[in-house]
């Protein structure tokens, strides 16, 4: 939402216990209690941060499963989402658990709102020998995906600095990349990661 | 042989043929048609049923567990 000093608002949102809370600290430099089960966060902490000459409002959102809230931490997420209509969200996942997230994130794609993806915990996926290919998230979703290991701080510069290029993806887009078309061009506007001011 | 995933033996694992609960409440936490699951636990008193898929492991309450079919492996 931009307010009167033209501040984004980027809501945080993914499944609990994917790191949003230790990400968001890192992101704001703020004190949100983190620990290693999912449900800590069943309230909304929000946050600043100013990166070059861009100012952020940054909220870190309760885990959901699913935009259906089952829960009354589900229903505090969907409830921010629908009260901030104009915000980026940066969907967050577990990288050991890309299925599952996707889920969610494909539900707040298909709202149209600009997303990013933050592909969390990948020091715990490197571990586990799960090879996530980033790069290739962000083709067939038209969104940026930036890996991160929040408690090391790895990648948070990047997500940082890829927020201003978040994108509005387009489902149908989305299938016909996972169907090895191209969509066509009117569905798919940017590239996803550069915003369409050229690639690295 | 089919069976409701809440009456998978402790160990026994399985396909997922069809759920006839809400498909969306399962879905998200990454039960669906196709995954193949492994029973961890089956909590007494009609307590939720614990299973493993994808490497992790998902609770659900022994209602929705029964309107799972599962072909047994």
């Amino acid at each position: 939402m931009h307010d009167h000093h033209d501040r984004l608002t980027i809501l945080m949102m993914g499944n609990p216990n994917v790191g949003k809370s230790a990400l968001f600290n890192r992101l704001t430099g703020a004190n949100a209690v983190v620990s290693n089960y999912p449900g800590t966060t069943v309230d909304v902490t929000k946050g600043y941060l100013r990166k070059d000459r861009h100012s952020y409002e940054i909220i870190d959102v309760p885990g959901a499963y699913s935009l259906e809230a089952r829960d009354a931490a589900e229903e505090v997420a969907v409830r921010i989402l629908d009260t901030h209509p104009d915000a980026v969200i940066m969907v967050v996942l577990d990288a050991t658990r890309v299925e599952r997230g996707l889920y969610l994130a494909l539900e707040v794609i298909e709202r149209g709102a600009p997303c990013i993806l933050a592909l969390n915990m990948m020091d715990v996926a490197q571990d586990k020998q799960i090879a996530v290919d980033a790069a290739e998230m962000q083709r067939v979703l038209g969104i940026p995906v930036v890996a991160t290991t929040a408690i090391s701080a790895e990648g948070v510069k990047h997500l940082a600095d890829m927020i201003r290029k978040a994108q509005v993806a387009d489902l149908s887009a989305i299938r016909s990349r996972l169907n090895g078309q191209e969509p066509d061009q009117g569905a798919v506007a940017r590239c996803a990661g550069c915003g369409g001011g050229g690639c690295r | 042989m089919h069976k409701r995933l809440s009456e998978l033996a402790f160990g026994e694992s399985g396909t997922v043929r069809y759920i006839l609960a809400s498909r969306h409440e399962l879905n998200c936490l990454g039960v669906r048609v196709g995954k193949h699951l492994t029973m961890i636990t089956r909590q007494p008193i009609k307590g939720p049923v614990v299973v493993a898929v994808d490497g992790m492991e998902v609770a659900m309450g022994l209602e929705t567990a029964g309107c799972v079919s599962v072909e047994v492996d």
